[in-house]
């Protein structure tokens, strides 16, 4: 869908009837997704979805209503009816905020007009080129290419609007031998063969290293994390942690926090070219730059509208991106200055244990090393750890230049090197 | 939409498939949330759309759209079968061995007495803020949440054997949260209604205020609780929480599609490989674990799979021996199998369908025995009760497991609440470490409705159960220090 279309599709929408305040959005998405292991893609798959969701609010009260049937304007006016009828049954929520009724710019970072250049056959043979670079290197390869479009369209009835499109390309990969795993990622707007090409090498290279896995008794040690390993720590205790509410009733670790988080920057930026994101919130508010933590100390945390203007605050918004500065060590540095430590790729399935001190646990996974004397001297049996957030933060002693990694939605992250890290038991493989 | 659907089959088939379906869903949610005294959240969703899927020289193309005339079916075929000739592009050497099934002709409603959809707001809203206000009551709770969340799919199957399969399955989900904050702490306790494919009838005012106050007594002790002592004890699970520790340690160990490393990218893979079948000591011979997709409510409950097969009952373990994994059609033969167990499951209509965890549950224990009895040797253990931090690694093998309340025992009894206490344990260590399960009376359902699995994501939901078990000198671990 095109801006213009979106705007009168959302213009004939709010011309409507609708007794209070009305709020339009629209979703569309148009994704393949060509997913492989033992070097053989297993799935393929276009998703291509469109939805409207419409909220009422009448005085404090709001409720909202999705659906994919855009085409029907009697039903979307039978919807907007039902949703003001509902709001009459409601009680009031003191909490609920009026439309914003901004109309910001959308830059559109994360979007490329290249990017619609993607063929289906396109995609398909650059996968079917890395499996086969598996087989040639004897080695099982697994992950995923992941190639989407995506648009977004905000209307209100307080003269709202906005429209943003934007471009994800995702492809990782696992490289499996008979005794260890490797992996490897590109995350960007866009993605072209030689990034996959580059990928795959590092997966399968990682995956050769990996082989016959020794144990390494678990105990606090110091630790190098990949990028990848970074933002899999901090995007779960960004969404765990970094709430001013609950900081403000007491129910988050930084409830009256005076501790500084080390000595690196947490910001948000959808601009970042490093992690380009959309612009703007779900109710069409600009999302600008936002500093977290500024050389460790933190800055401000997210602020609902509602809290922000209880608290008299500035509202701090959900970002759609977070970017941990580094000082630009190599990561081979990294690992060339510790003595005695384990270098980790990434971590697995991420729970909080304690939210008052932003504790977590996981597994390493596809690739953990033996560091001694600044050198990797042997793969690591895979290991459990419980540990804090913030105490990671507070004892990172060094740390590498932010590259893009997955999820969140979108993240830059450097490499860490960091002091006394609780590992605390062995998997069993 | 059977006529449409077959229309797609056919188009397949002509064009050269060796296999097709098509799946027509009607998805209709709605989701309230509660936070104090007022409702936080009212959102309601329909959506609608279709699938097809094609086996095309041996290897698979899948394309979805929310059109549903003759034309886009055929406009989406086409491109399922576009996909596919790509996917050939790296096909499997020897192509997909699709496990043969008779055609069927199948009606599956589940039961449902009273239709959500029908039941007015005020009622829902009466439910959640009278439970709500019970909670408030209660000084030390400075925050009382309530979720309720109905789902209704109606689904329409074909498939190039002949099968027109047609279900309707209506699902209920409550969740109340006490948020207890003192001035050096704060504790949530939440309780969760055994989720279940039946209507609003499976919940009461009277059960919402009775839970809601247990909770936010127990949330309240849970501020002043100890920190839970570190070491190895004899642990007792309720079946809430035990229901999670099945769901990630046998449920997702023994998906077939898993072991075989179709998801080793994303949820990893399994240590329970196809030699361990008929084999491997699982657990001790206490452990009885039953794969049930015909359990009256059960969530994945839904009659047939999105392969076209029925639902069906059988042992995953028995008597502690490992005997058998969930399958679908493509997986059957990998395990000399000749019919799928009919677990592949789809999330929406554009989402491809994959093996899934059944509704899976530990037997209750064959002889006599009440909680009160299970506890009565342990000198000193702990009593874990509800499902908190959960985490396994990609082999399923180390996982380490809290409680939403956390008893100590001390001789034989329950004494004072514990809190940050975490069991940590290897999957067939655990397992083996159960010496005693609680009797038919003491077994209770509960439900999963976040399960992910795939990539890209996809949530579905299962039933598990069991009666409070007994597992000897399990490791302890704090959650804080």
């Amino acid at each position: 869908m095109e801006r213009q279309q979106a705007e009168d599709l959302i213009a004939g929408i709010l011309e409507m009837p609708h007794p209070g305040e009305l709020q339009v959005a629209i979703h569309g998405v148009n994704r393949l997704g060509t997913r492989f292991n033992d070097c053989a893609i297993s799935q393929n798959a276009l998703r291509d979805q469109v939805t409207l969701t419409l909220s009422g609010r009448l005085e404090q009260k709001k409720t909202s209503l999705t659906t994919n049937n855009l085409g029907d304007r009697d039903a979307i006016r039978a919807a907007i009816e039902q949703l003001f009828a509902t709001c009459e049954h409601l009680p009031d929520d003191e909490e609920s905020m009026p439309a914003p009724g901004e109309r910001p710019d959308c830059p559109e970072h994360a979007f490329s007009e290249t990017g619609e250049a993607l063929e289906i056959e396109t995609v398909g043979a650059w996968v079917s080129k890395a499996c086969a670079a598996g087989k040639q290197a004897g080695i099982d390869l697994a992950g995923l290419l992941s190639v989407g479009q995506m648009y977004f369209a905000y209307g209100d009835s307080n003269g709202g609007f906005a429209f943003e499109r934007s471009h994800r390309c995702d492809f990782h990969v696992t490289a499996s031998g008979a005794r260890g795993s490797g992996w490897a990622e590109h995350q960007g707007v866009t993605i072209d063969r030689p990034q996959i090409v580059a990928a795959t090498e590092r997966a399968i290279d990682k995956c050769l290293r990996a082989q016959n896995p020794v144990v390494f008794e678990p105990r606090p040690t110091t630790v190098v994390l990949e990028p990848q390993a970074v933002g899999d720590l901090l995007s779960s205790a960004f969404w765990y942690g970094f709430d001013q509410r609950a900081a403000d009733e007491g129910r988050s670790a930084f409830a009256n926090f005076d501790r500084r988080l080390g000595r690196l920057s947490l910001y948000s930026d959808p601009a970042e070219p490093l992690a380009p994101a959309n612009s703007i919130t779900a109710d069409g508010q600009a999302l600008g730059r936002c500093l977290w933590l500024d050389r460790g100390e933190l800055q401000q945390l997210r602020t609902s509208r509602f809290w922000a203007e209880r608290k008299r605050l500035a509202p701090k918004h959900t970002p759609n991106n977070l970017i941990l500065e580094g000082r630009g060590v190599p990561l081979e540095e990294l690992i060339a200055g510790t003595e005695d430590g384990v270098l980790v790729t990434r971590f697995w399935y991420i729970r909080s244990t304690d939210a008052s001190t932003l504790g977590f646990t996981g597994m390493t996974r596809d690739g953990t090393y033996r560091i001694e004397n600044g050198q990797l001297t042997a793969p690591l049996v895979d290991m459990r750890w419980n540990e804090s957030a913030l105490r990671v933060l507070e004892n990172v002693v060094d740390s590498g230049r932010p590259v893009a990694t997955g999820s969140f939605p979108a993240m830059a992250m450097p490499a860490l090197k960091v002091e006394d890290f609780h590992f605390s038991s062995l998997s069993g493989r | 939409m059977f006529d449409l659907l077959k229309q797609a089959c056919e188009a397949a088939r002509r064009a050269g498939c060796e296999f097709a379906d098509a799946r027509y869903l009607d998805i209709r949610r709605q989701r309230i949330t509660s936070r104090d005294h007022a409702l936080s959240s009212c959102s309601d969703s329909d959506d609608r759309g279709f699938g097809v899927r094609v086996l095309y020289r041996g290897a698979w193309g899948f394309a979805s759209s929310p059109g549903g005339d003759a034309a886009e079916i055929t406009r989406i075929v086409e491109l399922a079968i576009r996909i596919a000739r790509v996917s050939a592009l790296a096909a499997r050497p020897g192509g997909v061995r699709w496990a043969a099934e008779n055609p069927l002709s199948m009606e599956f409603h589940s039961p449902c007495e009273l239709d959500p959809f029908a039941v007015g707001l005020e009622d829902k809203a009466g439910l959640l803020l009278s439970a709500n206000e019970v909670m408030l009551r209660n000084d030390s709770i400075k925050r009382a949440l309530g979720f309720l969340h109905f789902k209704r799919v109606r689904r329409w199957y074909v498939n190039t054997d002949g099968s027109e399969l047609h279900s309707d399955v209506t699902t209920s989900e409550a969740v109340l949260s006490a948020i207890a904050v003192d001035a050096s702490d704060f504790q949530q306790r939440n309780w969760q209604a055994p989720a279940s494919s039946r209507g609003f009838e499976s919940f009461s005012t009277a059960e919402f205020e009775r839970q809601a106050e247990r909770i936010a007594d127990e949330a309240e002790q849970k501020l002043t609780a100890k920190l839970a002592p570190e070491g190895e004890f004899d642990i007792v699970t309720d079946g809430e929480n035990l229901s999670l520790t099945i769901h990630e340690s046998v449920g997702h160990a023994t998906e077939l599609d898993r072991v075989l490393g179709y998801e080793v990218s994303m949820a990893g893979s399994s240590f329970v490989s196809r030699d361990k079948l008929g084999e491997f000591r699982y657990a001790s011979d206490a452990v009885t674990l039953v794969a049930d997709n015909t359990l009256d409510g059960g969530l994945a409950t839904q009659g047939f799979d999105d392969d076209g097969v029925p639902g069906q009952c059988w042992d995953i373990v028995t008597d502690g021996i490992f005997r058998g994994y969930s399958t679908g059609r493509e997986f059957a033969h990998f395990v000399g199998e000749e019919r799928s167990r009919g677990c592949c499951r789809a999330d929406h209509w554009s989402s491809i369908p994959i093996v899934r965890i059944p509704n899976l549950y530990l037997q209750p224990g064959k002889r006599p025995l009440d909680p009160d009895e299970l506890l009565a040797d342990i000198r000193h253990g702990l009593y874990f009760e509800g499902m908190d931090s959960f985490s396994i690694d990609q082999w399923r093998l180390n996982f380490q497991f809290g409680g939403n309340a956390v008893w100590e025992i001390r001789n034989g009894k329950k004494a004072g609440m514990v809190k940050a206490a975490l069991y940590q344990s290897q999957t067939p260590v655990f397992w083996n470490a159960c010496d005693a399960v609680c009797d038919q009376h003491h077994w209770s359902p509960h439900g999963v409705t976040n399960c992910g699995k795939g990539d890209p994501m996809q949530i579905t939901q299962m039933t598990h159960g069991a009666a409070p078990a007994r597992f000897r000198g399990i490791r302890i671990c704090r959650g804080r220090d």
